[in-house]
């Protein structure tokens, strides 16, 4: 109860402190000799009041105070502390709450971390990031208050989805939303240097470090939301382009572009105005998944929770943003007087712009693959789901151009180069092409594309490989990005070409047996946890080799609310995954089985954790 | 260095000769191409709910029939629309779908080529 109150005025007080930091923004930025530093204080006391409320909401989840409307929705008391706790932000209101308090950190380090840059720019960097604030503040208050109270207060609350009970999935929101409104600065302080007229080759160093931040959070929320995918929603898959999934694959995307595209502008005041806009369509993205996901209009397997006043508030927002931003592009923004922006075709220049356009174009498939079904929804009301197959068609024959630039871009030289060990390279060419056919030719598979993928694939990985070893090389960030991408390709090709499955219904005795692989299903016991019954199953599975597995997958039955949940067992060994998953078969005895040969799944989550090493490396570096 | 590269290779090509995988039925690939209508975003595929094992049992059934992948995608489309594939064939409803992201494509290439100096001078 006082926790509430609490928490409800300290975001009142930090809307004001919004307002407060907006009106001394302006007077500073008339009289910019040198930053207020009332600004800095104000700003401090802004997240000060953010995190107080934050942990009002935290404390009040974790004593289970249900005169709280959002704990009473989201949390029971039979439910673990720690899922109390996740359960904070597992649900709408806390979310967002969680979102304005990355928002408010961010712009507090940003103008405490920010040196070197005119004031001029970093007040109105601020004045942009206040106006995002303001505007999720009068959403928090207005649509989805945190602490709206509910009287008489009920004895239990109606418990988090079972599914969100989960630790990847407790830290996967806090993780995202770090990379998603890293990108709120990156807006920002793009649109403060257009006016200002100061997009050039130091502004680009200075924001490469935060467009790295925002990029190694968004790969690595993306991985664990991946992760619990693959081993919580119980089908062995790890990413099935479903909508939810596809908004935030955008802003990566977007993001990724941006992150070549300044490495140009690094070195040469060129490509300006493509840097602005990539900066702007990145927020822009993230505001449009979050628009997708919160307003319901996605028929997805992550929607949660929805309303549709919500979407509609975010809707505006969003137009408003891009209202604003193209208004300050189109008002303020000058092309560089450098007119030589044409590049000879061989070059570091031309290689990073092919980059672009690739990237661009799997943007284009991932941003109309999600979004025309609904308009198509709205003019024709005609439905049609556009799936995984869609995707596969659009972005696989793709690829293989894409990864042979990946491997050459890198080893060209700026404006003008000449592609030296040209031997080696066609020699590591026709070794891929052979291994490749080795792997493919003992599938029926279409032949063709699939060898043609993996040598690609192949391609990137030993050229990549090679320039570990090599010591000139200087570029280990890249390299590692670029290698764990290679590693990414080939560990999901290779995974989808030798993924088995055996689908049955057992009893408990019984025994299942192919030539290769026998499952006998031992025996089952069952538990009482504090929230949930629990049936595990055990099940032992010998393989053609010989090798004895028990795997003990389990049906969790949530009392709080009324859900069954399977869980997986899963066995993970360097080279494959054994995965079992049961399932009730309705008013029998029997247990549907399904159990999966997932080759290489490890290798999938490393590469990405190295991609994502890759950018710590670089944002660590000092600029040589 | 040579001996190390070599090994590698011939680890490679010794390593992948040996993998053999098990051959995946064409129901399974049939199923993850339909939707479970009953379901958030699951395929039929991976859905265990009463309507997606109704489904599967009926794509064996077709397929036992003797009906080609095809025809049961038809056969499905005619009794509950577009909306149960996955793959959104070529018609006048997705040829903007299709055709958009190509032509961006096309675009971004032309103006990559237009900027491109390809003289030696």
């Amino acid at each position: 109860m006082i926790y509430s109150v609490v928490g409800h005025y300290s975001l009142i007080l930090g809307l004001c402190v919004a307002l407060i930091l907006i009106f001394f923004s302006i007077q500073n930025f008339k009289n910019s000799n040198q930053l207020d530093t009332k600004i800095l204080s104000f700003s401090f006391l802004q997240l000060f009041f953010v995190l107080i409320s934050f942990l009002a909401l935290i404390i009040s989840f974790v004593i289970s105070d249900f005169s709280n409307e959002t704990v009473f929705n989201n949390s029971h008391t039979t439910k673990p502390l720690f899922y109390k706790i996740s359960g904070t932000w597992g649900n709408h209101e806390g979310s967002l709450l969680l979102w304005l308090l990355v928002l408010t950190l961010f712009i507090f380090i940003f103008l405490l971390r920010t040196k070197n840059q005119p004031i001029k720019y970093k007040i109105l960097t601020l004045g942009f990031q206040q106006v995002i604030i303001i505007s999720f503040f009068l959403f928090l208050i207005q649509t989805s208050n945190p602490f709206n109270y509910l009287f008489p207060v009920p004895d239990e609350g109606l418990g988090l989805n079972p599914i969100l009970q989960d630790p990847a999935l407790a830290i996967h929101p806090p993780i995202l939303y770090l990379g998603y409104v890293g990108s709120s600065i990156i807006f920002s302080s793009a649109l403060a240097a257009t006016t200002l007229k100061m997009v050039s080759t130091s502004w680009a160093t200075h924001i490469k470090k935060w467009v790295l931040i925002s990029w190694i959070f968004l790969t690595l929320g993306i991985l664990l939301g991946s992760i619990w995918a693959y081993y919580e929603l119980g089908w062995g898959g790890f990413w099935f382009w479903d909508p939810v999934e596809n908004v935030s694959l955008m802003p990566w995307l977007a993001l990724t572009t941006l992150l070549h595209c300044i490495l140009v502008l690094e070195r040469k005041e060129i490509l300006t105005s493509w840097v602005i806009v990539l900066s702007i369509a990145t927020f822009t993205l993230s505001m449009c998944g979050t628009f997708l996901v919160r307003s319901g209009i996605l028929n997805s397997v992550h929607t949660f929770a929805n309303d549709p006043e919500r979407g509609l508030f975010i809707l505006i927002f969003l137009f408003a943003l891009i209202f604003l931003s193209l208004f300050i592009f189109f008002f303020f923004h000058q092309n560089s007087k450098n007119n030589s922006s044409n590049f000879f075709w061989l070059s570091k220049e031309t290689s990073i712009l092919v980059n672009n356009w690739f990237m661009m174009y799997f943007l284009s498939v991932v941003l109309i693959g999600t979004v025309y079904p609904i308009f198509l929804d709205v003019i024709s009301s005609q439905k049609i789901s556009v799936g995984p197959p869609f995707y596969h068609k659009l972005i696989a024959p793709f690829l293989i151009p894409f990864l042979f630039a990946m491997a050459i871009g890198p080893r060209l030289k700026w404006i003008r180069s000449d592609l030296k060990d040209k031997i080696y390279l066609i020699f590591l060419l026709i070794i891929s092409v052979l291994i490749s056919f080795f792997i493919v030719k003992n599938f029926n598979t279409n032949i063709l594309i699939n060898t043609i993928l993996i040598s690609s694939a192949l391609y990137l990985f030993f050229i990549t490989l090679r320039d570990f070893v090599n010591k000139k090389y200087k570029n280990f960030a890249q390299n590692t990005a670029h290698f764990g991408f290679s590693l990414l390709i080939l560990s999901i090709l290779l995974n989808n070409l030798f993924s088995s499955e055996i689908i049955t219904n057992l009893k408990v005795g019984e025994t299942y047996d192919n030539s290769k692989t026998k499952i006998f299903f031992e025996s089952i016991n069952q538990e009482k946890e504090k929230n949930y019954k629990s049936i595990i199953a055990n099940f032992n599975i010998t393989n053609s080799e010989g090798i004895n597995n028990n795997l003990s997958p389990e049906l969790r039955i949530y009392n709080q609310p009324n859900i069954t949940t399977s869980e997986a067992d899963i066995k993970t060994t360097l080279l494959k995954d054994k995965f079992i998953v049961i399932n009730l078969v309705q008013n029998q005895d029997y247990f549907n089985v399904r159990y999966q040969v997932k080759p290489f799944m490890l290798w999938i989550w490393l590469s990405v954790i190295m991609i994502s090493i890759g950018g710590l490396v670089s944002f660590l570096q000092k600029r040589i | 260095m040579k001996i190390f590269k070599a090994f590698i290779i011939i680890f490679f090509l010794l390593f992948f000769n040996n993998l053999y995988a098990n051959e995946n039925s064409q129901r399974n690939e049939i199923t993850k191409n339909l939707r479970c209508l009953i379901c958030q975003g699951q395929s039929v595929y991976d859905s265990d709910s009463d309507f997606a094992n109704s489904m599967k049992i009926l794509v064996d059934k077709k397929l036992d029939q003797g009906l080609s992948e095809k025809e049961i995608y038809i056969y499905f489309k005619e009794k509950y629309g577009d909306w149960i594939l996955y793959d959104p064939g070529l018609n006048k409803n997705t040829y903007l779908l299709w055709l958009l992201p190509i032509l961006i494509f096309v675009f971004g290439g032309a103006i990559i080529f237009k900027r491109s100096i390809f003289k030696n001078n």
